[in-house]
Formats: C-alpha cells, sequence, structure tokens
C-alpha cells in the first residue's frame, strides 16, 4: 500500500564555492587535526561520564559539524548515532531561533526524536565554534542517557512518542557559558537517575567545550580561507574513495529483506526489503517498499534511516578510514513518509535501533547478489540489549544496560569472531566482576555455545549463553531481535543459531522474553541470553579437514555437527 | 655515586652508556642489535666500548629490553594453558566484544595466547565480596593436569573470578596442579593484579605465563655472560611503569618488563627535567619506525595501570608513553585519491630510506629531510654518505602522483609527520588539562633533533631542550633508574575516616606481599596512592597519600580535597558527590647512588666541515642558507637558521629560533 510519495535524501552535502585555496599537504594535515579535535572530545567524554553505558559500552557519537552541518571528523563510538547528528544539530539550533541567536559560550540540548533519529534517552549536546564573531560550525555529542522518565527505563511496548521520555525540544543549557538553570532544574526533576544524569550531562558538555577550542584553533591556525579550501577538498577525496569502490560493481537494482520478529506491541513479523540501485559510481537505498509505520516503536526516524545507510556504505566502502561528509556524497536514500523507516510523530520509536541495525546488514544482503566475496555473511544479527533495575539492599536504585557480543558471519576469507553488532562496533560490554561489584546479580557462565556459528568453507562466529542469576527482586528490559529469522550464510555457507532470551523461573518451564518490557526476576531466579552465532560462506564441503579437527577438539563444534555438515571430516577420521 | 652500564636493546641499534666513578665520566657507544640472541649484542657492546677495569668495577648494569615484548608481538612463548572459574574459560576471546578497528567489517580479533583446548575449568565460585560458593576440587585440576600434559604445556595461568576480593581458590588450584604432578611454571591472577576486570586480569595472566620462560632464559643467559666477563655488580631491567627491579624479580613478574624499552626515554627526561628544574616536559623520542610522546610533569612521567600490546590488556604500571607509526623510516604513499599519506608502514632497517643507498625506491621521512638539507650536507657522522638523488627519484614518483613540485612534496611529507606527532602531543597534554605552549619540548632518538622546531612550531612551544647524549636518551635515562616494586588490590570503598584503616591495613599487607616476593629493596621508601572516584564515575585519578611510618598521614577530607583539586585541573569543572575509593596502590622504591652530570658527553670530532648549506625552512617556506655547526661549537648563542651535528644525530634549528648550550651539555633552543 504505497499511498505516500516517497522522497529522495542525498545523504552527503555538495561542495561549497571556496574563495581560498589549499594544497593536499594542508588538507591531510588539517584532516588530521580535525579527526584529533574529535579524539579529543572522546576522551574527555570518557573520563567524565558517569554511566557504564558511557564510559564501559561507549553508547555515543562526538562529532564536528561546519556552519552548513557537513560532518567533518568524529571519533570511533556508535557509529549508528554518528550519521545523525547533523539533523539533531540543525534541529536544535532552530529550537532557540537560529543561529543568529547563537553566542559564544552557548550550549544546546536537544532529544526529540525525529530530529534526532533515536529515542529520547538519547540526548544531544551541541554547542558552537566561532570565529571572527561569526558561526564556523558546531560540535556535538549524543549520548544515551539512563533514564528521562519515560514509562519504563527502557521500553519495547510504547505505542506513542510521549510514552518514552521527557522532551527537550532545543534549548540553551547554557547562555554565554553560563548555566540556564531553570532548564537544568526541569532536566533533573524528570529522571529516576538525577545523579548519573546531571554526571553524563556534564560530561557531554566538557567534550563539546574541549572540541571547540580545538576546533577553533585550527581555523585560526590556518586562516578561514585556507581551511574553508582544505575542507572541500578533504570532502571530495572522501567522495572519490567511495566512488571507486561502487565503480567497480556491476549496475543494477539488488534487493534485500529483512524482518522484525513483531513491533513489540502487535504479534507477528514485520517483514521489508531494502533496495540498492548502484549506477556508475552513485548508490541509491531504497526504503520505500516497507510496511507503514507500526503501533509498537520499532519506528526508525529519518536520521536514523540515513545514519544506517551512510554506515553500512562507508563501512564497507571506506576502505577503513574515520569517514567524514565527503564519504556521504555519492549516496541517495529514499524513503516513503509515514512509514517505519520514515516515521511522523506522533508514532513511538523507542527500539529504532533494531530496524536500522537490520537495515545495515540487510543491505550487505542485497549487495551479496552483486558480490558475494565482497560482504560478510549474517551476524548474529542483533545487540542483544538488556536494561536491569531495581532497589538494592540499602534502598538505594540500581540500573544497568548492555548490549552483548553475537557471532559475527564469516567471509571469502575468514572465519566469523565473536563480538558486538558492527552497528555498535567500537563500544564494549562490562566485565562481569565490575558488574558484580555493582548489581546485585552473580553471572553463572559467559560461554561460547558450540555449534552455534554456521558451517562453511568459513564458518561463523559462535554466540555466547549467559545465564544471570538475580540475588534481588529485579525488572528486565529485553531487546533481542532476529530470533525467527536465522542468521543466513552465504555462497553455501550454513545457517547461524538464532537469538533468544528465556527468564527460568525454578520448577516452570522456561519462558521466551526475547522482547518484553518489564520483566520481572524474583530474586534467586534466572535469566538466560543464548546470543546468535554468524553465518558461514562458501560449500563447508571446502573446509579443509585440520580445520574441522581443530573445531572440534577446540569445542567450538561437537562432533554430530562435525558429522552432518562436514562429510570430510566425517570420512577421514571414520566411523566414530 | 657508583659506576655503572646501562644497555637498551632497540629494533635496530644496541645502545650502551657508561658512567665511570673515577673520572666522571660518561661515555656512549652503539652496535647492531643481534635479533636472534640479543645478549650478545649486549655482550658485543661492552666489549667494544667498556673498558675491563670499568666492567670489573662497576656496581650496577641497568637493562631495557623488548624481548619479552617480541615474544609477546612474534606469539613466540610457552605453550601455556588456563585454568579458569566454571562458566568463564571463554573470557580470554570473548573480550569486551569491541573491535579496533571501527570501520573494518573484517576486523579479525586477536588471536587469543591460549587455544580453547587449553582454557579448562574448575568448580567453586568467589563473589565480589570475596565470600565463595563451592570450591576447586583435586580432580579436576588433576583432569585439566593431564590435558595440559598430553599438550607439552610448560606454563599455567590460573585466574578465577573475583580472585582479587579473595585468593584462596587460586592458591588452592595451586597447591593441587603441584600435587598432580605439573613441574612448569604457575602464573596466579591475582598475584600479578589485585584488581578486577576478569579478561583485562587474564590478559595479564596468560602474557605473563606466556613470556616467563623466554624471559627468564635470557635474564639467565645474559647474567652468566655478564658474570663471565667479569661484572660482578647488580643486574637490574626496567620496568613498563618506571624505576627498574633485579633480574630475580623480573623472571618472577616478566609482564612488568613487557614495555621496558620504550619507558628508558622517559625515565631519562625524568631526571633530566629535575637536573634543569624544568616543571612541564614533553618528551619526542623520534626513532625509525615509532613517534615515542610522554609527559614529564615535575620530573615525573606519568604512570597509568594499564597498557596494551597488540589488542591484549595488561594490567600493570605503564609510563604513558604514546606511541604512534611516524619516524625516520615511515614511508610517503599516494593513497588512491590523490591525497599523501605518511606512515605508518615504515622502510625499516632494510632496505632503509632510499637515501641510505641499500634498495629503498619509496620515499621515507628521512629521504624528505635529507633531500631538503635538513640533514646538513650529506655526510652522516655514523658513517653512511646520503644519496640525494636516489632520495630525490623516490620522492617524484609521489610527487608526480599528487602533482605537486618534488620540493613542495618533501617539505609535505615533513610537515604531515610532523602534524601526526604533535596530534599524538596534545592528546597526551590537552587529556591532562595542559597547556603545551607552556611546557618545554625534549627532542630525542635518532630524529627527535630533526623535527624538534617544526613540532615546536606545530605547538606554538617557546622551548626547546635537546638533551646530551640525544642520539641513545633512551640508554643514558636507564643510568638513573631508580629501584621500584610496587603492588596494588582493588577496594571499593567510600573515602572516610574509617575506611583510612582498612586502606592502612591494606597498604601493610601490599607492602608485606612485596617484601615477600624474595630479594627487596634496601632502604626503599614506601608510598601510597589511591584510586579515587566520584561515587558513580568508573574513571579514577590516582592520588598520592603522605605517609607517617606505613600509616596514612592525612584525613579523608584532605585527601578528598586534593582529588578535587587534581580533578579540577584534569576537568576543568568539580562535582558535588561523594567520593569513592576503588584501589590501593603500594609502591617501594629505592634510588640508586646519584650519579654526577657535571661531565657531560665525551665527543669524538665529528669531522665533519662548518659551512652553509641551502636546506629548506619552514618558516619561509622557501630554500634558505642555513650554518651547519658541529654542536660543541654552539657556546653562548647561535641564531637560527642552524644545522647542528654530533655523533649520532642531528639537529635542525629553522629561522626564528636561537640555540645556545646549557650547562649540563644540552642545547637551549628558544624562540627570538
Amino acid at each position: 500500500m504505497l499511498s505516500k510519495t516517497t522522497t529522495t535524501h542525498p545523504a552527503g552535502l555538495p561542495r561549497n564555492d571556496v574563495s581560498g585555496s589549499s594544497d593536499p599537504i594542508t588538507t591531510e594535515v588539517i584532516r588530521h587535526a580535525l579527526n584529533s579535535a574529535a579524539n579529543q572530545m572522546k576522551r574527555a567524554l570518557i573520563r567524565t561520564a558517569f554511566s557504564p553505558i558511557i564510559y564501559e559500552v561507549l553508547d555515543f557519537a562526538v562529532a564536528i559539524y561546519d556552519r552548513d552541518l557537513r560532518m567533518l571528523s568524529q571519533a570511533p563510538s556508535l557509529p549508528l548515532f554518528m550519521g545523525t547528528l547533523n539533523y539533531a544539530v540543525d534541529e536544535a539550533v532552530k529550537g532557540i531561533g537560529g543561529v543568529d541567536n547563537l553566542d559564544p559560550g552557548d550550549v544546546l540540548i536537544y532529544n526529540w526524536s525525529y530530529g534526532t533519529g533515536s529515542h529520547a534517552q538519547d540526548v544531544v549536546i551541541v554547542m558552537p565554534a566561532f570565529h571572527g564573531g561569526a558561526v564556523i560550525g558546531y560540535t556535538a555529542i549524543k549520548g544515551h542517557w539512563l533514564d528521562i522518565a519515560a514509562k519504563e527505563p527502557y521500553c519495547t511496548d510504547t505505542t506513542d512518542i510521549f510514552q518514552e521520555g521527557t522532551v527537550y525540544p532545543g534549548l540553551k543549557l547554557y547562555r554565554k557559558g553560563e548555566l540556564n538553570d531553570d532548564v537544568y532544574r526541569i532536566i533533573i526533576a524528570n529522571t529516576r537517575m538525577p545523579k548519573a544524569v546531571a554526571g553524563d550531562m556534564g560530561a557531554q558538555v566538557t567534550g563539546c567545550r574541549v572540541g571547540v577550542e580545538r576546533f577553533e584553533d585550527i581555523v585560526t591556525r590556518y586562516g578561514i580561507d585556507t581551511f574553508k579550501a582544505a575542507v572541500e577538498d578533504m570532502f571530495d577525496h572522501g567522495d572519490r574513495v567511495i566512488r571507486s569502490y561502487f565503480e567497480k560493481i556491476p549496475d543494477g537494482r539488488y534487493v534485500g529483506q529483512g524482518q522484525m520478529d513483531s513491533d513489540g506491541v502487535t504479534e507477528g513479523v514485520v517483514p521489508f526489503e531494502v533496495a540498492l540501485e548502484v549506477k556508475g559510481s552513485d548508490v541509491v537505498i531504497d526504503f520505500s517498499n516497507v510496511p507503514e509505520q507500526t503501533r509498537g516503536p520499532i519506528n526508525c526516524p529519518l536520521p536514523s534511516t540515513m545514519s544506517a545507510a551512510r554506515v553500512a556504505i562507508t563501512m564497507l566502502a571506506g576502505y577503513g578510514e574515520p569517514p567524514h561528509e565527503g564519504h556521504f556524497r555519492p549516496i541517495q536514500v529514499i524513503t516513503r513518509e509515514g512509514t517505519m523507516f520514515h516515521p511522523v510523530a506522533p508514532a513511538p520509536c523507542f527500539i529504532y535501533g533494531w530496524p536500522a541495525m537490520q537495515a545495515i546488514e540487510i543491505i550487505y544482503r542485497a549487495l551479496a547478489e552483486a558480490i558475494p566475496e565482497g560482504v560478510p555473511a549474517s551476524s548474529g544479527g542483533c545487540i542483544d540489549s538488556c536494561v536491569w533495575w531495581g532497589v538494592k539492599d540499602d534502598g538505594s536504585p540500581w540500573m544497568d544496560g548492555a548490549p552483548h557480543p553475537v557471532g559475527q558471519g564469516a567471509w571469502a576469507g575468514g572465519d566469523g569472531g565473536t563480538m558486538l553488532h558492527v552497528a555498535e562496533s567500537a563500544t564494549r560490554f562490562t566485565p562481569v566482576e565490575v558488574w558484580e561489584n555493582r548489581n546485585p546479580w552473580v553471572v553463572e557462565q559467559m560461554a561460547l555455545a558450540a555449534d552455534s556459528g554456521g558451517a562453511g568453507q568459513w564458518r561463523g562466529g559462535a554466540g555466547v549463553d549467559f545465564t544471570f542469576r538475580m540475588l534481588g527482586d529485579t525488572y528486565a528490559t529485553t531487546v533481542f531481535e532476529r530470533t525467527k529469522l536465522p542468521p543466513w550464510g552465504l555462497a553455501g555457507g550454513g545457517e547461524g543459531r538464532a537469538n533468544l532470551c528465556n527468564l527460568a523461573i525454578t520448577g516452570e518451564d522456561l519462558q521466551n522474553v526475547s522482547k518484553a518490557t518489564g520483566v520481572f526476576i524474583p530474586a534467586g531466579e534466572r535469566l538466560e541470553f543464548h546470543t546468535g552465532g554468524g553465518g558461514g560462506y562458501g560449500d563447508p564441503t571446502m573446509r579443509p579437514v585440520e580445520a574441522v579437527h581443530d573445531d572440534v577438539t577446540d569445542g567450538y563444534i561437537t562432533k554430530d555437527f562435525a558429522r552432518r555438515n562436514y562429510p570430510q571430516w566425517q570420512k577421514a577420521v571414520g566411523g566414530t | 655515586m657508583a659506576t655503572r652500564i646501562a644497555v637498551d636493546i632497540g629494533g635496530t641499534f644496541t645502545d650502551l652508556v657508561y658512567f665511570d666513578d673515577a673520572t666522571g665520566k660518561t661515555v656512549q657507544g652503539k652496535v647492531p642489535t643481534v635479533p636472534a640472541a640479543p645478549e650478545e649484542g649486549v655482550v658485543a657492546a661492552i666489549a667494544a666500548h667498556v673498558p675491563q677495569e670499568v666492567l670489573t668495577k662497576a656496581e650496577y648494569f641497568l637493562h631495557g629490553t623488548t624481548v619479552g615484548l617480541n615474544a609477546l608481538l612474534e606469539r613466540r612463548g610457552s605453550t601455556v594453558g588456563l585454568i579458569a572459574t566454571e562458566g568463564f574459560r571463554d573470557v580470554l576471546e570473548i573480550r569486551r566484544g569491541d573491535r579496533a578497528e571501527m570501520y573494518n567489517l573484517f576486523w579479525e580479533q586477536t588471536k587469543p595466547l591460549v587455544p580453547r583446548r587449553l582454557r579448562l575449568e574448575v568448580p567453586g565460585r568467589t563473589m565480589a565480596d570475596g565470600s565463595t560458593e563451592g570450591a576447586p576440587t583435586a580432580e579436576a585440576v588433576a583432569t585439566a593436569v593431564q590435558t595440559f600434559m598430553a599438550h607439552d604445556v610448560t606454563s599455567v595461568a590460573v585466574s578465577l573470578m573475583h580472585s582479587y576480593a579473595n585468593p584462596e581458590h587460586e592458591l588452592l588450584v595451586e597447591r593441587y596442579l603441584r600435587e598432580a604432578g605439573f613441574e612448569g611454571g604457575i602464573t596466579l591472577s591475582h598475584r600479578v593484579c589485585g584488581e578486577y576486570r576478569e579478561y583485562e586480569r587474564t590478559s595479564t595472566a596468560v602474557i605473563d605465563a606466556f613470556v616467563r620462560g623466554r624471559m627468564a632464559n635470557y635474564l639467565n643467559r645474559l647474567e652468566g655472560q655478564l658474570r663471565e666477563a667479569g661484572f660482578t655488580g647488580k643486574c637490574l631491567i626496567t620496568r613498563s611503569g618506571g624505576g627498574s627491579m633485579n633480574f630475580s624479580e623480573a623472571e618472577e613478574r616478566p609482564f612488568e618488563t613487557i614495555m621496558s624499552g620504550p619507558v628508558g626515554g622517559a625515565i631519562g627526561a625524568s631526571e633530566f627535567a629535575r637536573l634543569i628544574g624544568d616543571k612541564g616536559m614533553i618528551t619526542a623520542d623520534v626513532g625509525g619506525t615509532s613517534f615515542d610522546a610522554a609527559l614529564i610533569l615535575e620530573g615525573e612521567p606519568q604512570v597509568l595501570f594499564e597498557g596494551e600490546i597488540d589488542n591484549m590488556p595488561i594490567l600493570s604500571p605503564w609510563v604513558d608513553v604514546r606511541s604512534i607509526g611516524a619516524g625516520g623510516g615511515s614511508l610517503a604513499y599516494e593513497d588512491g585519491g590523490g591525497f599523501m599519506r605518511v606512515g605508518p608502514h615504515s622502510a625499516g632497517a632494510e632496505p632503509g630510506p632510499a637515501c641510505y643507498g641499500k634498495g629503498g625506491e619509496q620515499p621515507a621521512v628521512t629521504d624528505a629531510a635529507a633531500y631538503l638539507g635538513m640533514l646538513g650536507p650529506g655526510e652522516l657522522a655514523s658513517g653512511i654518505t646520503l644519496d640525494i638523488d636516489a632520495a630525490e627519484r623516490a620522492l617524484t614518483s609521489v610527487a608526480d602522483a599528487i602533482s605537486q613540485p618534488v620540493e613542495d612534496t618533501a617539505a609535505g611529507v615533513i610537515r604531515i609527520a610532523a602534524s601526526s606527532m604533535a596530534n599524538a602531543i596534545r592528546e597526551i597534554s590537552t587529556e591532562q588539562g595542559l597547556d603545551a605552549r607552556e611546557m618545554t619540548l625534549l627532542p630525542f632518538g635518532g630524529a627527535g633533533g630533526m623535527m624538534a622546531t617544526l613540532l615546536a612550531d606545530e605547538m606554538a612551544m617557546k622551548k626547546i631542550v635537546v638533551p646530551p647524549f640525544a642520539g641513545i636518551f633512551s640508554a643514558w635515562g636507564l643510568l638513573g633508574a631508580d629501584m621500584v616494586q610496587s603492588a596494588s588490590r582493588t577496594l571499593v570503598r567510600p573515602l572516610t575516616d574509617a575506611a583510612l584503616v582498612e586502606f592502612g591495613s591494606v597498604f601493610g599487607d601490599l607492602i608485606a606481599s612485596i617484601k615477600a616476593r624474595g630479594e627487596t629493596v634496601p632502604d626503599a621508601e614506601a608510598s601510597l596512592k589511591l584510586d579515587v572516584r566520584y561515587v558513580g564515575q568508573e574513571h579514577t585519578l590516582s592520588v598520592p597519600v603522605p605517609l607517617n611510618g606505613l600509616d596514612l598521614a592525612e584525613p579523608a577530607a584532605t585527601i578528598a580535597d586534593r582529588f578535587s583539586a587534581l580533578y579540577t585541573k584534569t576537568f576543568g569543572a568539580t562535582l558535588n558527590d561523594g567520593v569513592e575509593v576503588t584501589a590501593i596502590r603500594a609502591q617501594l622504591k629505592a634510588a640508586l647512588p646519584k650519579r654526577d652530570h657535571s661531565g657531560g658527553p665525551t665527543t669524538a670530532s665529528t669531522g665533519m666541515t662548518t659551512g652553509d648549506i641551502a636546506a629548506y625552512s619552514f618558516r619561509d617556506k622557501k630554500r634558505v642558507p642555513f650554518k651547519v655547526c658541529p654542536r660543541d661549537d654552539i657556546g653562548t648563542g647561535v641564531t637560527g637558521p642552524v644545522i647542528i651535528t654530533e655523533t649520532v644525530a642531528t639537529t635542525y634549528v629553522d629561522a626564528g629560533w636561537t640555540v645556545r648550550a646549557g650547562d649540563f651539555g644540552e642545547l637551549m633552543i628558544e624562540r627570538g
């Protein structure tokens, strides 16, 4: 039912005319300096943040933009956030009345989901940078806050945006360096975790300030004209890098199919497709053939849809380079307003990130049609998140949340490893010993699961089995997607195991709670995670017998699995 | 004062320095490194440069080596077995789930040092508070030993959950291992590291087990050969965290020496900063393949408590030396998109830069410098005659690819290298809340002097000090290394006067545990640091606490104030929250007898002519006449542009700088 018209969005803004000039060497020096500035922002943030979700999980993105909101640089953090911040900066500045209302020392705060692309917990802090009295750009940090007074600390079952947390519609948190106490007090009043929120907000402000100082230094040092010229050259270069990749891909339209297990509220899978059109060095990513926005919160606002496209393409075709606006230029994105990849208010968006991370792998799945050797098989397909909370013995509230590692897809030339989903590629999960010092639980196991990775000439990475025994009454919200669509193999490789989260109450049957809000786990009972394995790549019979034998000896696969999937091993070892 | 010999083994050269108490002279030398048998290079260096009477009377042999590091990087270590808590044998492989290269879709995680078949489990669980459920059994350990023996395991690491809080289970496993007949080395994780984070602690224990045999063999062979040659003094090796330890302790705690190599420069810089009374210094050690920067504040290097090698974490004191892949050998290339990149690939020792005439064809940073005249007329004191034509040919290939003149391309190579180095410096100084412009740059290493004024210009720094012995400064630094031993333990408590009693008792235990390591440092001074944070934060700052004997000499409120002041300095703001302690760090330190610095380097004649050369000025963006002047002739002041030659290094001083000789053999370079 394609009722509404589609819109085409360029993922990268074009070149500006500039009066000055740069040379390849100065441009390279400025590129380094901008990346270094973003890295300094990141370090300042990590070192001052209060929540493990920031300092351990790195659930944030930092970036620097020019006045036209083109991304100059960013620091390795959460990829999915990285491509959203231009929208957030734009809306935050509009919120305070436009660029003319900005003064040095101002700090803006903004979190409206349709402008940030994220759920409301992902709060953006923006600071303008000035040169010669004029705004020359912005530093911005989007970070996940533990709680901003949604109906639950974390939700999979919201039905409109207003259940999802307090809205900061583009406000001055600081005016000319002075804290705006009224705004601050409203923020602190609307959270279950005021200390953490105050601390993390302060850390984001510190990070933005560090970036602004450095950004202004760079412009002063090289002069505004040279700086602007260098930036245009840098963008042109990134543009060429991506184009040189797509020039080698045969022209055509490649379609990938994906699905969500449910929308979180209504039963039933939600299928969608993402198509890639490659023409010369241009690539169009088409999100128009997707369902209308859903009743439950799997709607992915436009900035995150754009980000998924930007991340998927730059990770594939950027040769490992830190991306900037230029890398986005060859990409165009098509969406249809009112659909799950371009929802409109007040559609709920709490678990927007899951369709976005699905989309990244669906894009690779589509490309596999053209270049199977150029993309990996499916990973476990999810970040397998859990957010937990309760009250400690001393009466204080506790709350924690983390993504968990999954098996990675094999590719032509390598077995898959075990790590977090590529959409959270630089993030980490918390050590068990730190968890147990902080939270009332005992982790009984954290083990690679045998036979969980897909067979193949190159095998998929193993998924992980976690068992948590709660020491006090606990509530948890779980988001395990892709429990019904197992990780696909490529070029003849086998499927990996799908994700699963079970509630294990003594004396009762296991209860699948893979996508559930506020699951109650009484003290002494357990929650079990079985994270997905990676898909295999290539015909399993092509895997060398020794490699299969090593996998058996190391327990990555059982003998039974080896027998079923690798006849060459069966033949080599005889009838055992 | 005591006669002492220091030897620092680098990738290309083994550097030697000795201080002779009788003459007050410090003497330097260099021989090629023998990668297959590094101790032979040490002995060769001694034979070549140290007179027998000096060797015989020397009281200390101080050593920095990359033997442990290389064993780790090249995976040439023991076959290690790991014993883990039931349910946790995969900690080493699951890691923290991150990718070192965020934008690399195909990034492969570092292969664990212990394959899964040799990662075995025992029952029993220790909790965060140190309480236990069940216990390891002799049967489970015996079964593990059978597997280990079948796989020729020679070294076992035991890393059980929360062992820092209660080591009982690890000690039990150690006993059972011996009872089951295992005779190889055993590393217990709580002994290498008293801190939480099971992946990082396990990684540290496994690294210790992995390099233990190799280090012990190496140190034994080296000591044997030194004794044979007539050395009767004490053998010391530098620690990753600064200071030195004797060989016998290093054999027991080899993981503490992994970064022994690069630390010598930071130790030397600290001593030199104290000598000239410099409060804030940034080191710039420019070698062939890497650039190492460290921060020296109030004469002390900055010490972290975690390091990383090849994506494997090591929880041990670690001098914060930031390394990037940029040095004299770093290669320039066109990146396929019309831009020029420099490094991290290096020409290495073979073939080396094109201008060395050993077959190198790609342009290295040194080629750009040679082409631009930054290295002087073309004859290096080390006997190499620079082949400027070869440098030009190499540069031309890249210049053509980016459509720039050769001259601009060569200058560009230097500028890009300098800007990468400057970014590394910015990141260490900004992170500490420091303004590099107010600090002193201390360049050393083979190419440190060449990059000095460029780096200072990049950083808007006003003062550069080129130390004596700049070409072998890491070895020189070893001469002054104090003897240090340390231990730490995780203990999360609010910072209150009541808790201080517990900290004091843990501190006493830590000191006792250090002393139980066998030969300890005589006349050592104990010191204590607390890792402190605001309640709710994770990252901590280490706050020194004065002692009265072995008791904490300050109330909690004073310690909290010091923490707040440090926090404000570091992060520019402070918070009104409660303060808690997460770890207690104990150190014993004994200074070696002070050495005399009045002698300065004994320099041979460089054999180079004084004169002029048309070299490139980065200030003037063109070639200008540079004076060429031997280091000994600098005297009270020479105005740049000038190129200063000496036996093992060249210092390039751009226009806009003035250089004079300092009191201790250093060159003072200042703006103006």
